[in-house]
């Protein structure tokens, strides 16, 4: 079973696979295009809607890029295997929620290509860490790849046609999770949040539009895809991002400094805890792991233990939780078998110290 | 009592209530819950259907040969209906897109051996604006990257 399998591999966002950043925790570009001739998946009947996933399912199966990876038709899978996909940003909730679309996801899982969410193909490359440049070649090369099988829908004056105007000319949308816990903690997050919407970047929750940040973690994206290139989309966005992540640092270090024995204590109890908790909600398991988080970044833990605390934050979601455990569960049991599976990970953590960094 | 605002999409109570600011611009949206869960509270594309629910014209005045798709599907769903609408819409979405997209021509990517002269001027006037500014800034490394890109488009611009 596929979704089994994307559950058992490891993966660099779960394993430490590659390089792994504080503040940073993902790097993610997506491309909207669409087949020329073609009404976009919203306005197509039924048969058009079965070509549309046909002719970009056989396209992108032939990419070397997707060798021996997975092809995933939403109208196939169950409800939880839809969610862990969605958990795991591999599919959006929009796609999940219909039966036509389909998910083509790389072994590695680092590439994914949602087909008839919005437009015909969202081409999604994710790396772990803070690689605008890294990730956004994979995505170009993809792009470039399946232009050359596919024709795509494409005016020289207004770029690669997309369904909804925001996607119009470079369908590009380029974006960064962060973790933004010494934002959070001063309280100057609304303020950050202000300045980047006013400069053309949209803040959003870990899972994407509409979600709450849940553990401190922010996506942060470009909004406008018509009129600039490809190149200043990334310049502009890594510009905020750089900006971003050094205030981060600086509201870590003044809040370190400040409160001295308070911000030690501070996470020294959210492992305290994690270790022996019973029941854990979801968002209390998020807001705890954040402080696990900052401790491994500002050496109060081994930083090589941070990649751990990424994975429960991933394995720590409902659907996964149920996944693992191979059963529904209410939500008492998902607590209960959260928590169980934290004090599992944590039980030989070392003590928090007093920061280094 | 005072009234309940309702949804802007459809007309539900609001218990969301949303505001933008763009470039100084204020827009305001009230939704519903399951407006709000399902278009997304942080999409700019619910302002931007707001937008067009707000605008006057009730009836269709334009619809697209290729799909059948109209003015007023546009106006309730925010979406078009499929490339050849972008045409068919061409003048309605050129006052729509400058607002949401500040700029009205592309110069990005095109696909693999596709790219038409005016979009090869157009990248190139933009590759050197942003070169000139990125000496300005001193970012040196910026500046190379797009010196490449700058030659890469003049050699494909000569006629062979």
């Amino acid at each position: 079973m596929s979704v089994e399998d994307i559950l058992a591999a490891e993966n660099e966002l779960t394993h430490l696979l590659g390089a792994q950043q504080a503040v940073v925790l993902s790097t993610r570009i997506r491309l909207a295009r669409n087949l020329e001739g073609m009404p976009f998946p919203g306005w197509a009947k039924v048969p058009q809607r079965k070509e549309i996933s046909d002719r970009c399912v056989e396209a992108l199966d032939a990419l070397p890029k997707f060798r021996r990876g997975h092809v995933l038709r939403m109208g196939e899978l169950g409800d939880r295997d839809r969610a862990v996909l969605v958990e795991r940003h591999l599919v959006s909730k929009e796609l999940a929620a219909g039966k036509s679309g389909a998910a083509v996801i790389s072994r590695d899982q680092t590439c994914s290509v949602m087909v008839n969410e919005e437009d015909h193909l969202r081409i999604q490359v994710v790396k772990a860490g803070w690689h605008l440049r890294g990730t956004w070649h994979i995505a170009e090369q993809l792009d470039d790849a399946l232009g050359g099988t596919l024709k795509l829908a494409f005016s020289d004056r207004l770029g690669y046609l997309t369904a909804c105007p925001t996607n119009v000319g470079t369908g590009l949308r380029a974006s960064a999770m962060v973790h933004l816990p010494g934002l959070c903690l001063a309280g100057h997050m609304d303020k950050v949040s202000r300045a980047l919407n006013q400069d053309g970047l949209a803040v959003r929750g870990w899972l994407g539009e509409g979600t709450e940040a849940a553990g401190n973690i922010f996506q942060i994206s470009n909004q406008q895809t018509l009129g600039l290139s490809e190149e200043a989309i990334l310049k502009h966005l890594g510009g905020w991002i750089k900006n971003v992540v050094e205030q981060e640092w600086n509201a870590r270090r003044k809040l370190a400094h400040e409160e001295g024995e308070k911000f030690v204590d501070r996470l020294a109890r959210s492992l305290g805890l994690l270790r022996s908790a019973r029941l854990l909600t979801s968002s209390e398991a998020m807001n705890m792991l954040s402080h696990l988080r900052l401790a491994c970044d500002m050496g109060c833990l081994p930083e090589e233990r941070r990649h751990l605390v990424d994975r429960l934050m991933i394995e720590g979601q409902p659907a996964h939780v149920q996944a693992r455990a191979g059963q529904e569960l209410d939500s008492d049991g998902r607590d209960s078998r959260r928590a169980a599976v934290v004090r599992e990970a944590l039980k030989d953590f070392p003590e928090v110290v007093p920061p280094t960094a | 009592m005072s009234q309940p605002i309702k949804c802007s999409l459809c007309e539900e109570a609001a218990t969301v209530h949303l505001s933008q600011v763009v470039h100084g611009n204020v827009t305001k949206v009230h939704l519903c819950e399951s407006c709000a869960q399902k278009g997304g509270a942080t999409d700019p594309a619910v302002f931007q259907l707001a937008d067009a629910l707000t605008a006057a014209s009730p009836a269709p005045t334009l619809t697209c040969p290729k799909c059948g798709f109209t003015d007023i599907d546009f106006r309730k769903r925010g979406r078009l209906g499929c490339p050849s609408c972008w045409e068919t819409f061409a003048d309605a979405l050129g006052g729509l897109l400058s607002k949401v997209q500040h700029e009205a021509a592309h110069v990005g990517r095109a696909p693999a051996g596709t790219l038409p002269a005016g979009q090869l001027r157009r990248r190139l006037d933009a590759a050197r604006r942003e070169m000139e500014k990125a000496i300005a800034g001193e970012d040196y490394e910026s500046a190379a990257r797009l010196r490449d890109e700058v030659a890469e488009l003049e050699k494909q611009l000569t006629p062979s």
